[in-house]
């Protein structure tokens, strides 16, 4: 096997995940927050490629290939939400979409 | 052979099915004559099926037909199988026969009634259920047709549920029934347990290897199921109540079929009887005691019905006497002449009943013998034949049973005769008190008010005909020394334990038929002299409750349970079920509320409490490794 050792990818994918993680928690747009999610679980499709890779297995690949099946059913309701709030006026503010306070 | 048996027992199935179904598409009278003629249907198939078993050698007349397997479970397979020999043609003939002509008399009874078609459809449901009780093959289908009967019962009991004593009636007899039906069950769960088998050839075969306390169980069971059913001491109060039914219901369930199928199962089930002798033993002296019992309450009974249901009782007990001395072939006897001579009694009286617009209290009636001569002649014919008068049908009947009790002996054999000599002089009396006192004297108030409404439709003067010609030879299928076809018929099926010889039975005859007459002599005196059988005001009140069994019952059972009722109430149900209850209530509320001080509702403090949660979890299972 060549290239980088596996390692490294690990450490990349810390990195997009700790960004993605960030960015659900201090931005307050709903779009940037769907933008950071998809962030966070394209950094663990990445740890699902990088161990099939080093086991030589197919299972992780498959497995990363269904995580994106779900991110993208995911976007369409995410994104059909935002539609929804925008058609209604309502902010695009997260912080202010607070009607479940108990 | 056995296809007439199928057909005698589907038949009436199927008109209670085609009944219900058809409702109202079809008139009442349709229906009336739908369930009559396929109760006869079952007559034939009957008739058939017998005349197959007659042509057939001595000592083959047995055949099981299957008609599929009905349970599986392991090795234990109940089929649905019906048995023919001669103790179920017997039967047959009995419940279709004598159901079809009560069936037949119902048409012109229940005229008018609001609800003909249901009527019906219960009648043929009944006579269905009493022909899978006779027919069945195995304890369990056997078990089937009691719980059945039961239903009809109840169901014909209560028919006019409009009015409240017919209902509380009706709730009586099925819940004194369960009684018998729980220890019948228990019995038939033993007998699987046990034997691994509830087919009564395979049972029977088994007995003798049964432990002496197994069997002496099972006994038990079967008799409790039997004493139910037919209503012996103690479990007798709810049949005089069962009198709220409908007249034609008394006489089919009340009196013909029903309350015999105690007397059937112990004959059916005689091979477990005989090895548990003490439970047979005890069977015959309920009987006994039964048999006086009803025979002094109904001395004092104001109602027509009721006096002839006290008899019914009475004479089931000289049949419980019968079949538990091991009599099989005597107790079957009299159950043929005492579903003639019952039936007869019943529909007679339902004729009287209906001539006077459902007067019933005896009081009320009296000089009917000119407005109703035939049924006058038909209820001293059934009279007759319940006193055991020669040469109507009891004569020959009961007194074959009392001979058997003196021919079996001891100390039991001889009280118990003395019990049935007594139990003859009281039916003399009884019978002829209410004879007296319908037909004969002044006219009554309801009499004078109702004169006019004849006999009845033939429909319902037909079947009383009939039945009062069965009474009249219908015992001369079995006269001592001369010939003995009907209980040699029956013998096949359980070989009796005593044999009284025919000079025995003539001189026992001599004595009953003398006590009977002293009874008729009794109430003849007491009506002349226009005064009761029973002066003591004491002893009136005593018979007027009927023995307080009721009340006893009443302090027994029911008072106490409601006062556990009452007591789990107040100190269990209100204090602590309902406090408790209400307490996890208002304390899930307090806690949804503190807990629902966590909800912000703010996205982004969700996100950090997951990440936070997270970072700690893993924090946690690193540190733990």
């Amino acid at each position: 096997m060549s290239g980088p050792g596996v390692g490294w990818y690990l450490i990349v994918a810390a990195l997009l995940f700790g960004t993605g993680a960030l960015g659900v928690m201090l931005r307050r747009s709903p779009l940037i927050v769907l933008l950071s999610l998809e962030i966070m679980l394209n950094a663990a499709n990445l740890t699902l490629i990088a161990f099939a890779r080093q086991h030589g297995s197919l299972d992780g690949q498959v497995f990363a290939l269904v995580v994106m099946g779900v991110a993208a059913a995911e976007v369409a309701i995410g994104l059909g939400l935002i539609v929804a709030m925008a058609r209604r006026r309502l902010p695009l503010d997260v912080d202010q979409a607070s009607a479940l306070r108990g | 052979m056995t296809y007439g048996a199928w057909i005698c027992l589907l038949s009436p199935l199927a008109g209670a099915l085609a009944i219900t179904l058809a409702g109202e598409r079809i008139s009442r009278r349709a229906a009336g004559w739908i369930s009559t003629l396929t109760t006869f249907a079952a007559f034939g198939g009957a008739l058939v099926a017998f005349g197959a078993l007659w042509a057939r050698d001595h000592g083959d007349r047995q055949e099981l037909s299957t008609a599929y397997t009905w349970l599986s479970v392991g090795d234990f397979e109940v089929g649905m199988e019906i048995l023919v020999d001669p103790l179920a043609s017997v039967m047959m003939l009995v419940v279709s026969g004598v159901g079809g002509l009560i069936v037949w008399y119902s048409m012109g009874y229940m005229a008018g009634d609001d609800e003909e078609r249901r009527f019906f459809a219960y009648m043929s449901l009944f006579v269905f259920s009493m022909l899978l009780l006779v027919q069945a093959g195995n304890f369990l289908l056997l078990l089937a047709g009691w719980g059945l009967v039961g239903l009809a019962s109840y169901l014909l009991i209560g028919f006019w549920h409009h009015r409240a004593e017919a209902v509380a009636a009706a709730k009586k007899a099925f819940v004194m029934n369960a009684i018998g039906d729980a220890t019948f069950m228990l019995a038939a769960v033993l007998l699987v347990w046990e034997t691994g088998t509830l087919e009564y050839l395979g049972v029977f075969e088994e007995v003798g290897g049964l432990s002496d306390t197994t069997v002496t169980l099972v006994a038990l069971g079967l008799l409790g199921g039997a004493v139910a059913k037919s209503a012996q001491v103690p479990l007798h109060t709810w049949l005089p109540d069962a009198m709220e039914g409908p007249t034609p219901v008394s006489a089919l369930i009340h009196a013909a079929t029903m309350v015999t199928a105690g007397v059937y199962l112990l004959v059916r089930a005689h091979p477990i009887f005989e090895a548990a002798v003490e439970v047979q033993q005890l069977a015959a002296i309920l009987g006994a005691v039964t048999l006086l019992v009803a025979g002094v309450i109904a001395l004092v009974q104001w109602d027509i019905k009721r006096v002839i249901a006290y008899s019914t009782m009475s004479q089931i007990g000289y049949m419980f006497l019968g079949a538990g001395i091991g009599a099989y072939g005597f107790a079957i006897f009299h159950l043929l002449t005492h579903a003639f001579f019952k039936a007869l009694l019943f529909l007679a009286a339902g004729v009287v009943i209906h001539h006077l617009a459902d007067e019933q209290d005896i009081r009320r009636m009296g000089g009917l013998k000119d407005e109703l001569p035939r049924t006058h002649v038909a209820f001293l014919i059934g009279t007759l034949a319940l006193v055991g008068i020669p040469p109507f049908a009891g004569f020959w009947s009961k007194d074959a049973i009392l001979a058997a009790t003196v021919e079996s002996g001891g100390a039991l054999g001889w009280t118990l005769f003395l019990a049935g000599l007594a139990g003859t002089v009281l039916t003399g009396a009884y019978a002829f008190r209410l004879y007296f006192a319908v037909f004969h004297g002044p006219r009554g108030e309801a009499a004078a008010a109702h004169a006019g409404h004849g006999e009845g439709p033939r429909s319902m003067l037909v079947p009383v005909g009939a039945l009062a010609g069965l009474s009249v030879v219908g015992g001369l299928v079995s006269i001592p020394g001369v010939w003995h076809p009907f209980t040699s018929w029956v013998d096949e099926t359980g070989e009796p334990l005593v044999e009284p010889v025919a000079s025995l039975e003539y001189l026992v005859s001599a004595i009953a038929v003398a006590l009977g007459l002293v009874g008729v002599w009794l109430a003849r005196r007491a009506f002349l002299a226009d005064r009761q059988l029973v002066t003591s005001p004491e002893a009136w009140r005593v018979l007027e409750h009927k023995l307080y069994f009721d009340e006893l019952y009443d302090a027994l059972f029911y008072r106490p349970a409601e006062a556990i009722s009452a007591g789990l109430l107040h100190n269990v149900e209100e204090p602590v079920v309902e406090r408790s209850l209400d307490e996890i209530g208002s304390g899930t509320i307090q806690a949804g509320g503190g807990v629902a001080r966590l909800q912000s509702g703010l996205l982004r403090s969700y996100a950090v409490a997951v990440a936070v949660a997270v970072v700690v979890l893993v924090v946690v299972f690193v540190a733990v490794r």
